[in-house]
């Protein structure tokens, strides 16, 4: 695995990332360029990278969202958001050009659900909102604004009517937007 | 039953280690959880199995599994060997060579197409409304510069290897001329002694020295060469050329729409709940940058608060009463008066500039400017007028949305229109009205006096309203645009900061693209170079208004949505196109060619050119075309045309109706499974209350209505609790 800075990636290795991630042969040495420089600056022969490093990538440093991306994607043991390079890949695969819509509009779902149970209820709504609004005071609704959006946000995606979105109904709001793919994008 | 079947695969039955997307095809995985189990924390590596498929390596990417899992699958996936056929096996074989080939031409075409980076920089800054004017922008220049190399192929390398080699056999006169003796006098030749100043006019307004040149179509000669079993016919390839460019521009626009109508039949094009679509999927992960992540998010939130404060007053609205009513649908139908009268004073004002700038014969800078007159005319009003439509739309107090899709609706009209009236009074002072027996067009069908080479001329009108909307814009660009940045930057006043920084309107700036594409379509049979001025103006374009972007704009407060009004943006295109194909058809059908110029200089009109070349091929040929072209052909294939349309048509309701019926079909399991829930909390209540009669009931039936109220807040098919943890809470007590 991509250790040491400034080597390339063995080709086995390299056609093994194509076959399994959306990513072309350049995105997969670029993203392996980018990793071993943010590993430079890790301390200690760490293969993670702590979730701090991830986000001084210029992507994702604005992104409201990329905490519950560093989360989603890490496979780490410690649920510390640590990002090894098959997870970074992972990630950019998810957010590739080619990625198919079930697999963005799945990522999409995890990263929205903020208390990882599975589906969106009304909390997990209410900061995925505030997320997209701003967190600070002159920036978020007013509550009665805030309850008057979740209510019609339920009543529009909730099919089964149980209070909560789940993954299919999920897909089925995402499977209707012609804007969705283009936008759920990350290129280095 | 079908709907069961659909049923099973959507919802399938529950499952201790489901997983929610469980309609997608998969392999069996087992893993166990590593995370702690009092969280409730959904497993999202445990995937059921639901068939066993042929193995299909791209599936391998589509899992949603951490790259562990995938890679684990794979290992299984190769040790597996598939019995196959022989006829299985080379299939297999034959797709995978075809998806590696699929995946060379996409690095190559990734390299071969411009301005990649560009526009995912813009994008990162700006957001998907302005890339996606850019990716229009790069489109048409794609479009325009594929129009010339199929026009350089077939028209202007022959025409200037016959000329340079001297070949000048044309068609033999079958048409007695003397009659039209002084139509056959045309000389553009330039005055050899004119002074150095009338070559900028010329180069500016297309006549002189640019009038007899390749640019225009009075240079191209009727030659038709046959020598040594080599045969080419001028003129009837000039005409095939300008067919088959229009042709291959309305098939790249149909496969550009393609792909969103696509979506619509799929969903069945029901109606889309706007809040959700917005906090799902209004976020744009290429943003970059604090500040456009900050302006992305004012953005939303205003979007956010409008909607939420249209529907509150939407809900008063719905009690107008009909005094209340009668007012405003009054003060619209006045209101679309004013605009109508605008737009008809505009026409009527564009007709008249025309007429006046054609009938006038000045030289000099004065006539330069009377020739610009019709386009000036044109482009101012197609600044003013939207403005007051603007202003106007605000006025009828539609929702926000309608009033953005009026106000362009109407400037799109505007344009096109007026575009056509220019064209329309060309047609009237050449044509006479269409009478081809009145006294100024009686010899040659044609108004000679003003117009010697009439296609010349239209050419040279279109050449220079192309002209003029490149200076204009560079103008802009130069005159107003910097010098309101560096007011706005540097000077501290109030008008200033009221003003503010120019903002990047995206559909504006596209209706501009539009009509520039539209004016070349139109002028491209009279002027067969001007795909390829047009090319190199848009190519400039594109670097003016990427720098201006960033050097002088802020993002827009309130952005257009992208992908729709990327359909909307293909649709004005479309108008567009077919504006300019009726002027094709037109000119190629009814108008008399000119006998001074041109390759049609002998025929009755352009089209007769083709019916001549078919009576030159073999009978069998021959017989294949007319039968193609006749009735009995092209009926059926209309009727075929209407029974695949209907047929899209009908698995659009069937797809929308069976999305209704599912939908239906969820709320009541649903509801089945909530009564059912209720049921197995009543019965645990009463077994309860036997066991446990002498000790404390007040504890336990405290704990479960904690579970209860647990169980009913993450009800839903993807949670399913741990019935055996249940279960051994409840014997405990």
């Amino acid at each position: 695995m991509g250790g040491t800075a400034s080597h390339n990636l063995p080709k086995e290795l390299l056609s093994e990332y194509q076959e399994l991630t959306f990513l072309t042969k350049q995105e997969i040495n670029e993203a392996h360029k980018k990793f071993c420089q943010l590993q430079g600056r890790e301390t200690g022969p760490n293969e993670r990278v702590s979730m701090q490093n991830i986000l001084t990538l210029p992507e994702l440093k604005s992104n409201p969202f990329r905490e519950r991306i560093c989360h989603v994607f890490s496979t780490s043991d410690r649920k510390d958001g640590s990002l090894s390079f098959e997870d970074f890949l992972d990630l950019l695969s998810a957010f590739s050009d080619s990625a198919t819509l079930e697999i963005k509009s799945h990522y999409a779902f995890r990263i929205f659900d903020f208390d990882d149970d599975g589906t969106l209820d009304g909390g997990d709504l209410r900061k995925l909102v505030n997320c997209l609004t701003g967190e600070t005071d002159d920036a978020c609704l007013t509550p009665e604004e805030m309850r008057q959006l979740i209510g019609n946000i339920l009543e529009e995606s909730d099919i089964d009517k149980d209070g909560t979105v789940n993954l299919s109904e999920f897909q089925h709001v995402i499977s209707r937007s012609p804007d969705f793919v283009s936008s759920f994008k990350i290129v280095l | 039953m079908e709907l069961r079947e659909i049923h099973n695969q959507v919802h399938p039955p529950p499952d201790y280690n489901i997983s929610p997307y469980g309609s997608q095809r998969s392999l069996r995985l087992r893993t166990v959880p590593a995370e702690d189990t009092s969280a409730v924390h959904f497993d999202w590596a445990s995937t059921p199995e639901n068939a066993e498929e042929p193995d299909e390596p791209r599936n391998l990417r589509e899992l949603p599994l951490h790259m562990g899992l995938k890679r684990a699958v794979w290992q299984v996936q190769k040790m597996r060997v598939p019995v196959v056929s022989r006829w299985g096996s080379w299939r297999i074989k034959q797709s995978k060579t075809f998806h590696h080939l699929f995946e060379i031409a996409k690095e190559v075409f990734s390299y071969v197409v411009p301005w990649k980076r560009g526009i995912q920089k813009i994008g990162g800054h700006f957001g998907g409304g302005v890339q996606s004017y850019f990716l229009f922008l790069r489109f048409l220049v794609i479009l325009n510069f594929l129009s010339f190399l199929l026009i350089a192929a077939f028209v202007l390398s022959p025409s200037i290897v016959f000329r340079s080699t001297g070949f000048n056999s044309s068609i033999p006169l079958s048409v007695n001329l003397t009659s039209v003796d002084k139509c056959l006098q045309y000389d553009p030749k330039p005055d050899p002694l004119a002074v150095f100043y009338t070559y900028f006019l010329d180069l500016v307004s297309g006549t002189g020295f640019m009038e007899y040149s390749y640019l225009f179509y009075g240079y191209y000669n009727n030659t038709m060469v046959e020598s040594k079993g080599f045969s080419y016919n001028i003129p009837l390839a000039y005409l095939s050329t300008a067919a088959f460019y229009f042709l291959f521009c309305l098939i790249c626009m149909i496969i550009r729409m393609g792909s969103v109508a696509c979506a619509v039949v799929a969903t069945g094009g029901g109606a889309v709940g706007r809040y959700s679509m917005l906090v799902f999927t209004g976020w744009d992960h290429g943003l970059q940058g604090d500040r456009s992540a900050k302006l992305k998010q004012n953005n939303i939130r205003y979007q956010l608060q409008v909607d939420l404060e249209e529907e509150r007053l939407q809900r008063k609205a719905a009690s107008l009463t009909l005094g209340q009513a009668i007012a405003l649908y009054a003060l619209r139908f006045f209101l679309n008066l004013v605009v109508l009268a605008l737009i008809g004073g505009t026409f009527y004002g564009i007709a008249e500039v025309t007429q006046f700038s054609q009938s006038e014969k000045t030289t000099g800078f004065n006539g330069l400017l009377l020739q610009y007159l019709p386009s000036i005319v044109i482009t101012t009003s197609n600044f003013v007028v939207p403005l007051l439509c603007d202003k106007i739309a605000l006025l009828e107090k539609h929702s926000p949305s309608t009033t953005v899709i009026l106000a362009l609706l109407r400037a799109v009209f505007l344009r096109l229109v007026s575009l056509g009236v220019l064209l329309y009074t060309l047609w009237a002072q050449i044509t006479c009205i269409g009478e081809t027996s009145s006294l100024d067009c009686t010899p040659c069908g044609y108004n000679y006096e003003n117009y010697k080479c009439w296609e010349t001329r239209v050419g040279q009108e279109m050449y220079k309203l192309t002209l003029f909307d490149f200076l204009i814009t560079i103008a802009t660009l130069i005159l107003v645009e910097f010098p309101r940045r560096i007011i706005v930057d540097h000077c501290s006043c109030k008008l200033a900061q009221w003003v503010g920084r120019q903002e990047f309107l995206v559909p504006p700036n596209v209706l501009a693209l539009v009509y520039s594409q539209t004016v070349v379509w139109s002028g491209a049979l009279f002027s067969p170079l001007l795909p390829l001025i047009n090319t190199i103006k848009f190519i400039l374009f594109f670097y003016c208004k990427k720098i201006t972007l960033f050097q002088n704009c802020q993002p827009a407060l309130r952005t257009f949505r992208s992908t729709s009004s990327n359909f909307f943006f293909l649709l004005v295109l479309l108008f567009g196109w077919m504006l300019a194909s009726v002027v094709l058809i037109y000119s190629v059908a009814k108008i008399h060619p000119s006998y001074g110029c041109g390759p049609f200089r002998f025929s009755p009109s352009m089209w007769h050119i083709v019916p001549e070349a078919i009576d030159m091929l073999t009978s069998t040929s021959k017989d294949f075309l007319f039968y193609i072209g006749s009735q009995k052909f092209s009926i059926p294939l209309f009727i075929i045309s209407c029974v695949l349309l209907c047929y899209m048509g009908a698995l659009t309701s069937v797809h929308g109706k069976s999305v209704a019926l599912l939908k239906s079909q969820c709320k009541l399991e649903q509801r089945d499974k909530q009564f059912l829930v209720r049921q197995i909390e009543e019965l645990n209540a009463t077994m309860q209350k036997e066991l446990n009669e002498p000790q404390l009931p007040q504890r336990d039936t405290e704990q479960f209505y904690q579970t209860e109220q647990q169980w009913n807040g993450q009800n839903n098919y993807a949670f399913i609790p741990d019935e055996d943890q249940r279960l051994d809470r409840l014997t405990v007590h």
